[in-house]
């Protein structure tokens, strides 16, 4: 027996096995957030905006405000990257929900959780790669961001985009994010847009819906 | 058996809804297994929000208020409320404001976005720290029994002592330790010199005033000095016209002092403002605005300007036209005539800086080894500065808050004006920093709004009692008085804390809790129960702004009033201030006290006040606001908007008027005097407020301790305590949500943690001669080696033995004030090491801090 991998065979494997499980919705349009990395401050006022709207006690964050930094003193850098759920494209908590509480939205591919549905099994917490369900050990379900549907079906946006004091943090049709499109005060005059930076999981995994403006030591190699 | 009776019978059998039966059957048999089952199986299909109840936002009712506490900076609050409940809280959108629409948010009118402090009010309202009844204490004092009581046996208790001890010991006997924690309104306020407990102390006759403000006195000296005024300031939305932008231990990512601060600086930055910082510290600030960092040993800021300064004038890039024609004592040309006559001056800055008269030219060599700055970015930083127009050197309060801290602010006042930055748009005469003057009194404001029988530096207080009767004047900075009582030491028997929460916030707190122990009564008037309000006698419970009526304006920065109706019924049995003071007003002196403390109200105020509460501010708002600031929006329109936005016609420059127009500048001379007419007239320093010599113009004086004093053999670490983000000083602590984003946590640098075998999240005791407190090491590369940093604020929780193990520096800190009355904050040395002894994060054990999760990745 050959100990040698065919690589090329275990992608394929990979690509027909997700195939065969589950075929994500294919929204109308797919909505997603932008936030510019140098420019945000960090003060998490979006964090707790969402942590009051959502009604959370502590321990859930759907909200998370990374901090990073390096260098060695006194050559230093720090940034920031800003994530709740990202509404993939592919979202990998989906399909993992034994009871069909995870639903992607047709009309702009939203991904929530209906609380009625859910088990609190954390199997999603589990496969999602970039920590969006969060267990609410208070109710014993797993929640996560719905990107305010409540707010956006009123016309607004939602409490994190509306709290944020920098204005860097937005959300938009997601292909105009990614070619730097969007009229949004988020992206200065020069802003580029990545998809992925570094300290975020392979977006291949589940294509998120998200765009940052990367700091230059964020940016991938 | 007709098709519709078959139909009916396999409805009941199966259970379906008629709606989705008939879509089962007009789609086939596949649908029907797919589409149908999942509905029998669930009811329906997944949605959002599918728990009961969610009321959305257009289901509640809307109020347009604000936050209000004592950060400075005052931001929209939008209470979404059910009945007579907050269900959460949104911020200014744009569409609440005249004109305004949804997502309306321009340059002149921005948004008026809440930070996350603001965002977390719901927690403060509703907290289980909140204080719901009159309590009075039943065990010793500081030992935290209390027993609910009624209001008419606590205000019974207080005005049966306050009688006894203003009879016994006299009109200096109650100390007045109001400050800004409560609210910064135009009707309720809690105020440290011109508030509703001054005034009500004052009328009673007995107060003793505290004058010196921790926050920030070393430049409300220096800009009173320089400027005559502290109203310094411009508008923040000049901060995008500047080119450069020095930020000296100013980190407005951490304190939000300003309503859009931060936004108008990325707005420069876009516009290709370059920014340094001067800091021992990499912050966000730094960060954000990828600013060059030069780090400095703390409390050395005085020696480096005056490096830059020694730079400027030797290489002739001073704006000297700037200077002859704006400033006073810069240069021999500018001394004034009666300078060689008078006491203090005869000096000039010029020829101090140059070294005539010690012999010590203050180079950026000399500066260097004071400041450990390398000279070559002295030189570089001063040659930018000279060099750059419209530049803003902005001088934060930090700095200041220090042994000599008036020194760094007036120096940095001299290197504005050598440099004409001063009076442009784009440049910064910062400072204070104060900027749109706003009507900010509502409440009665008349001949006894400050009386008092003397006046010390706060953080003197614990040295006046401890040491009564042998204290002399100047070591608790006495204020003078006209009149025979001129230079009596008060004999200080009872606190009185309105809004205020002193005693966690003051200096070398092992001090004033030996002080406090030896006081008569001590009362303590707040929403929530503080650590201050542990050491009271009488906890009086006062309603927050959300349950009374007023309006917020900005303190700083921003132009624009909000209104702040009522918006829910005061919770427990609590009161507003006004009203408890005007009730014991009564209970004192009668209809006479009651009637003079509050002349709209009637003897039912306690129970009823919101006619009274209305009539203040709607007078407040058509004979000051529309009557002054010639604002025409009527009280009723404004309180339909529940926001009034100023526009300016041009943008607010600090002493645009004196640079443009010639109009003189508020001092003696009319000049910026960097030789201060004040100080070179002084004689007898004993007499004066300061108490001890402060030189006429700006000079570098060596702090009592710092990491080039001695004392670093014992204690090698300089530790400096900033404000958090996370709280506004004390307030907000005890908010999980916020306390779960951050830790309270001392922060060392990488090299230092590894000598001393320190790692990210160790428990260390940090200590020295006068206190010991216990709390996590944080430990980066973005702090300067020597240095600790310990933010202010935490609420302190003293073990058995007396060391704090929630990690409040002020434990760490002298109450040695600086002679103009800056509070030492950041004159510090200790050491630190790891500890055994436990860290206690403070009074809300369910609240689990993960802040470390979600940082960093190396």
């Amino acid at each position: 027996m050959s100990t040698k991998k065919d690589v090329k065979k275990i992608r394929e494997a990979v690509k027909r096995h997700k195939r065969e499980t589950y075929i994500p919705v294919q929204p109308d349009m797919q909505m997603g957030f932008v936030h510019h990395n140098v420019d945000c401050i960090g003060c998490r006022a979006c964090e707790i905006a969402c942590k009051d709207k959502n009604g959370l006690a502590p321990g859930p964050r759907f909200r998370r405000v990374q901090y990073i930094e390096g260098g060695t003193y006194p050559d230093v850098f720090a940034y920031k990257v800003n994530m709740s759920c990202n509404h993939c494209a592919e979202p990998a908590c989906l399909p993992t929900c034994p009871t069909g509480a995870i639903f992607k939205r047709k009309k702009d591919g939203i991904v929530d959780i209906d609380s009625t549905l859910c088990i609190g099994c954390r199997r999603c917490e589990a496969a999602c790669p970039y920590g969006a369900p969060q267990y609410d050990p208070s109710e014993i379900i797993v929640k996560k961001c719905n990107m305010c549907v409540d707010e956006i079906d009123a016309g607004r946006k939602p409490y994190c985009v509306m709290a944020c004091m920098m204005r860097v943090l937005d959300i938009g049709p997601i292909e105009k994010i990614w070619d730097s499109s969007l009229q949004t005060v988020a992206l200065g005059a020069s802003d580029k847009v990545s998809r992925q930076v570094k300290n975020m999981a392979n977006i291949e995994l589940t294509k998120p819906s998200i765009g940052f403006v990367a700091h230059s030591k964020g940016k991938l190699k | 058996m007709s098709s519709n009776e078959s139909l009916n019978k396999l409805q009941q059998r199966l259970n379906l809804s008629r709606r989705s039966f008939l879509k089962g059957t007009a789609t086939g048999a596949g649908a029907l297994a797919a589409g149908g089952l999942t509905e029998m199986k669930y009811g329906k299909e997944a949605q959002a929000f599918a728990y009961e109840p969610y009321p959305k936002d257009n289901e509640l009712d809307t109020v347009v208020t604000s936050c209000a506490h004592n950060c400075g900076s005052r931001h929209m609050l939008v209470a979404h409320k059910w009945k007579d409940v907050i269900v959460r809280l949104s911020t200014d959108d744009g569409s609440y404001q005249k004109n305004g629409h949804f997502g309306k948010d321009t340059m002149e009118e921005p948004q008026l976005r809440a930070c996350l402090r603001g965002r977390s009010y719901r927690q403060r309202i509703y907290s289980a720290e909140r204080l719901l009844y009159p309590m009075l204490r039943v065990g010793e004092r500081g030992e935290g029994k209390f027993k609910r009581v009624s209001w008419d046996e606590a205000l019974n208790f207080v005005v049966k002592k306050m009688n006894h001890i203003k009879s016994t010991y006299g009109p200096t006997a109650i100390l007045d330790q109001s400050y800004a924690g409560a609210s910064y309104g135009v009707l309720h306020k809690s105020d440290q010199i011109e508030g509703l407990l001054g005034r009500f102390l004052g009328m009673f006759g007995c107060r003793t005033n505290s004058w010196s403000v921790p926050s920030y006195e070393a430049t409300t000296a220096s800009s009173k000095w320089t400027y005559g005024t502290i109203q310094d300031g411009s508008e923040d939305d000049t901060f995008a016209e500047s080119k450069l932008m020095i930020m000296w231990g100013w980190n407005p990512a951490y304190t939000f002092h300003g309503g859009n601060t931060v936004m108008y600086m990325r707005m420069a930055k876009q516009r290709g403002c370059k920014f340094v910082l001067i800091d021992p510290q990499y912050t966000d600030s730094a960060a954000v605005y990828d600013a060059w960092w030069i780090p400095i040993k703390p409390n050395t800021d005085a020696a480096m300007m005056a490096g830059m300064a020694h730079y400027i004038f030797s290489n002739n890039l001073q704006d000297q036209a700037f200077i002859d024609k704006f400033v006073q004592g810069m240069d021999a040309g500018t001394m004034p005539g009666w300078g060689k006559n008078s006491a203090n001056g005869q000096e000039n800055f010029k020829d101090y800086i140059l070294g005539t008269y010690d012999g010590q030219p203050k180079t950026p060599e000399w500066a260097s080894k004071i400041c450990g700055v390398p000279a070559k970015d002295i030189i570089k930083l001063a040659d930018m500065y000279a060099t750059t127009k419209p530049a803003a050197l902005k001088a934060s309060w930090g700095p200041g808050r220090n042994a000599y801290g008036e020194q760094y602010s007036r120096m940095a006042a001299a290197l504005q004006s050598m440099t004409g930055n001063i009076g442009i748009i784009g440049g910064c005469a910062e400072g204070v920093g104060k900027g749109w003057h706003a009507e900010a009194v509502a409440y009665p404001y008349d001949q006894y709004a400050n009386i008092w029988f003397q006046a010390i530096k706060s953080d003197r207080w614990a040295h006046c009692v401890l040491n009564y009767p042998n204290v002399k004047r100047e070591e608790v900075g006495l204020w003078p008085r006209q009149d025979a009582t001129d230079g009596q030491i008060p004999n200080i028997k009872a606190i009185f804390w309105q809004g205020s929460d002193w005693l966690n916030q003051l200096t070398n707190i092992n001090k004033d809790l030996a002080a406090i122990k030896m006081l008569e009564l001590v009362v303590c008037m707040d929403s929530t129960i503080t650590p201050s309000g542990i050491w009271a006698d009488v906890l009086l419970p006062v309603s927050t702004h959300f349950e009374r009526h007023d309006t917020a304006l900005p303190w700083y920065k921003g132009h624009y009033y909000i209104h702040r109706p009522k918006v829910i019924e005061p919770m427990g049995e609590s009161k507003t201030d006004i009203q408890i003071f005007t009730e014991l007003a009564y209970r004192i002196g009668g209809d006479v006290f009651g009637k003079a403390y509050n002349p709209k109200a009637s003897r039912g105020y306690f129970n009823n006040n919101d006619a009274v509460d209305e009539a203040y501010l709607r007078e407040w708002w058509e004979t000051k606001v529309m009557a002054h600031q010639h604002i025409e929006m009527t009280w009723n329109e404004f309180k339909q908007h529940g926001v009034y936005k100023v526009k300016m016609d041009k943008p607010l420059v600090g002493f645009r008027d004196q640079i443009e127009k010639g109009i003189p500048f508020e001092t003696a001379s009319g000049k910026i005097e960097i030789l201060s007419s004040e100080l070179a007239n002084i004689a007898d320093w004993k007499k004066t407020k300061y108490g001890y010599h402060i030189p006429s113009i700006p000079k570098w004086i060596e702090p009592w301790e710092s990491l080039n004093s001695p004392k670093t053999k014992d204690f090698p670490f300089h530790l400096i305590s900033p404000h958090p983000r996370w709280r506004t000083h004390s307030i907000f602590n005890n908010c999980s949500w916020l306390r779960e984003t951050y830790e309270q946590e001392v922060t060392v640098n990488a090299s230092d943690a590894k000598r001393l075998g320190l790692k990210n999240g160790d428990t260390v005791e940090v200590w020295n001669d006068r206190g010991k407190v216990v709390v996590p090491v944080y430990v980066t590369e973005r702090c300067m080696p020597g240095v600790l940093v310990l933010h202010e604020g935490v609420w302190m929780d003293l073990d058995e033995n007396g060391v704090d193990r929630s990690g409040n520096p002020d434990f760490l800190t002298l109450d040695e004030p600086s002679p103009a009355g800056s509070f030492a904050y950041n004159t510090v040395l200790c050491n630190i090491q790891k500890t055994k002894l436990a860290h206690r994060p403070g009074w809300d054990q369910l609240s689990t801090s993960r802040a470390h999760v979600f940082r960093r990745d190396y």
